[in-house]
């Protein structure tokens, strides 16, 4: 396995109340587990809030765990001092969601492509420009690019810049945060494909994070599916979208537009928003929305346990009436 | 701003807000420079040359501005004055601009202990009027030019501090500085080459306003007493020179005085175009 997360929990002490402001504990993340395999894609999704960005903050050493292992290329990277951990950076990257934040806006497009290659001593003298050349065609911008700015571009455009920047790394995994969500629905599909291309043709693993199903569905052979903080359901993508186990699963799959006129079925409404994560719900998380809650629901969290051909935490994965809406 | 599109017609040419008080308050600026730097070749006397036959002399032909108790000429004092002043203003407000914002920058960016404390300090230091903190640190040092630069240094930092600081505390959260540290890059690295370069157009604009303060700082240390030492000749110590006399010889004071005004005038309309030019609330 390229990168293991175990038990990942992220804490964020946060302060509240008045007039004495206590100190509160926030589990963003809380226990999430999940493996990627060389060239493979995982998706993970989840509604606002759930944590998903978090995970991926924290694999990055952008927030620091609080508790739990992320091996990658068999380091444990969670606990490595940060200045060890910089030499593992090439090999970890990430793309972010909004492509014009995350281009520095006075450094041209060459420095900034260089600078990188410069920093982990990739190339010398010439080379550099190479790199920066090649990968620049690699995402399809012009070499003239290099002299320009970030804000002479598109969104799509700096989108591509992004990962030019990840590319001349010559990175094995790289963690697309909402990768496409900023973009009009024409780019993403250029981007999207752009991603696949990476992935089959240099074998770069992704850990795709959306709250986009049809995205991830498109990109993604293996998905988890996070609320308020856990993974509740986990498993091939076609296996969890076309047949969700998790009630939670199915309310988000039944809210998503499918493109398919033929199709006609009611959204399912749930109840209720999602609980705050500061005081989260005895049991299982998902109980005050879900419309199966049992006695035990309330009472006991449920585990990840193998139910057809996947992981569920739900105590009824097996009992739920079948879906209505199943193709 | 730049996000234009590349089609229809060219965007007419929009001269950004401030441009007026930019222009007039340079102008001012070089004149009163050009004035400082060639001083020895403007002023029609030896600004130290004293003269027992020539006190308290009116503005004539000879001393277009008069003359002091020991005979020397005001309008070569206030060249030489001039030199001085701003001098003084412009090497203390480099020193608390390089300084403060150095120190901000660490504090912003590092966050925890180092900005507590740092902060801390600057509470402190802040919280003494300008002038009394000036007073008092002049008064440890002793008087002297450099000590006096040292000084208003001193007075000057916390708004270096504070602006440099908040600056980086807003810039730490953006994605493009979590994208320097996804790709590796060194504390030391992302400090300099992308917090930096960010931060320098607000702290040149808050220079120039802050020179303006320090011409004034200087003016008002040196009228107490605590300026460069006599012989010298700076604007404040000029005024005080005069105030001895004012009753009688009112001029003594009064063209030293409209030369600090000039200067910050000058210093004041610079700095507020420059803030109103890069301020994008009002650059529409």
């Amino acid at each position: 396995m390229l990168l293991t997360v175990d038990a990942l929990r992220v804490i964020y002490p946060i302060k509240r109340g008045w007039p004495v402001p206590g100190t509160h504990r926030l589990t963003a993340v809380d226990g999430v587990g999940f493996s990627v395999d060389t060239g493979e894609a995982l998706g993970i999704v989840g509604e606002s809030g759930c944590g998903k960005s978090t995970v991926a903050r924290a694999i990055l050493r952008l927030v620091e765990p609080s508790a739990g292992k992320v091996v990658f290329a068999g380091v444990d990277i969670a606990r490595l001092p940060l200045r060890r951990m910089r030499h593992l950076r090439p090999k970890l990257q990430m793309i972010f969601q909004d492509p014009a934040a995350s281009l520095s806006p006075r450094m041209r497009i060459g420095a900034a492509l260089a600078e990188a290659i410069r920093v982990h001593d990739i190339a010398k003298g010439n080379a550099i420009n190479d790199l920066v050349r090649n990968a620049l065609d690699e995402v399809g911008l012009p070499p003239n690019s290099v002299d320009r700015y970030p804000h002479e571009f598109s969104g799509g455009q700096k989108q591509r810049i992004g990962i030019a920047r990840a590319l001349v790394l010559s990175p094995d995994l790289i963690i697309a945060d909402e990768p496409v969500s900023a973009l009009d629905v024409s780019v993403q599909a250029q981007i999207l494909n752009l991603m696949a291309r990476l992935k089959a043709e240099r074998g770069i693993a992704f850990v795709f994070i959306s709250h986009d199903l049809g995205v991830v569905r498109h990109f993604c052979e293996r998905t988890s599916v996070m609320y308020l903080g856990q993974v509740i359901e986990s498993g091939a993508t076609r296996a969890i979208f076309d047949a969700p186990a998790h009630p939670y699963t199915r309310l988000l799959r039944s809210v998503s537009p499918v493109p398919d006129p033929e199709r006609t079925a009611a959204p399912l409404v749930f109840e209720g928003e999602p609980p705050s994560p500061l005081d989260p719900p005895g049991g299982c998380r998902f109980h005050p929305r879900c419309p199966f809650v049992t006695g035990v629901c309330r009472t006991t969290m449920p585990d990840l346990r193998p139910v057809a051909a996947r992981q569920v935490a739900c105590h009824h994965a097996e009992s739920l009436p079948a879906n209505e809406d199943a193709p | 701003m730049n996000d234009a599109p590349e089609t229809g017609p060219p965007p007419r040419k929009v001269r950004s807000p401030g441009w007026h008080a930019i222009v007039i308050g340079a102008s001012i600026m070089v004149v009163v420079i050009l004035a400082a730097l060639f001083a020895p070749l403007i002023a029609p006397h030896d600004p130290y040359a004293q003269s027992m036959l020539a006190r308290f002399r009116p503005p004539s032909a000879e001393y277009w501005l008069g003359s002091d108790r020991f005979g020397r000429d005001t309008f070569s004092r206030i060249l030489y004055g001039l030199r001085i002043t701003l001098w003084t203003a412009l090497a203390s407000t480099v020193m608390a601009m390089v300084t403060g914002t150095a120190a901000g920058i660490l504090s912003g960016y590092h966050g925890g202990r180092v900005d507590r404390w740092i902060s801390a300090a600057n509470d402190v230091l802040m919280s003494f009027p300008q002038m009394v903190a000036g007073i008092i640190i002049v008064a440890l040092l002793g008087p002297g030019v450099t000590n006096l630069i040292i000084a208003i240094a001193i007075t000057t930092f916390p708004a270096f501090y504070r602006m440099a600081r908040s600056a980086a505390l807003a810039l730490r959260e953006r994605d493009y500085i979590d994208a320097c540290r996804v790709l590796g890059y060194s504390d030391l690295r992302i400090v300099s080459r992308h917090i930096l370069p960010e931060t320098m157009d607000d702290m040149i604009v808050i220079a120039t306003l802050w020179l303006a303060t320090a011409v004034r700082t200087e003016s008002s240390l040196a009228f107490i007493g605590l300026g460069a030492p006599p012989p010298a000749a700076t604007l404040g110590g000029l005024v005080r020179e005069g105030f001895d006399n004012l009753l009688d010889f009112p001029g003594l004071a009064i063209w030293p005085s409209l030369a600090i005004l000039v200067v910050m005038i000058g210093l004041n309309l610079m700095g507020d175009g420059l803030r109103d030019a890069n301020d994008p609330r009002t650059s529409a």
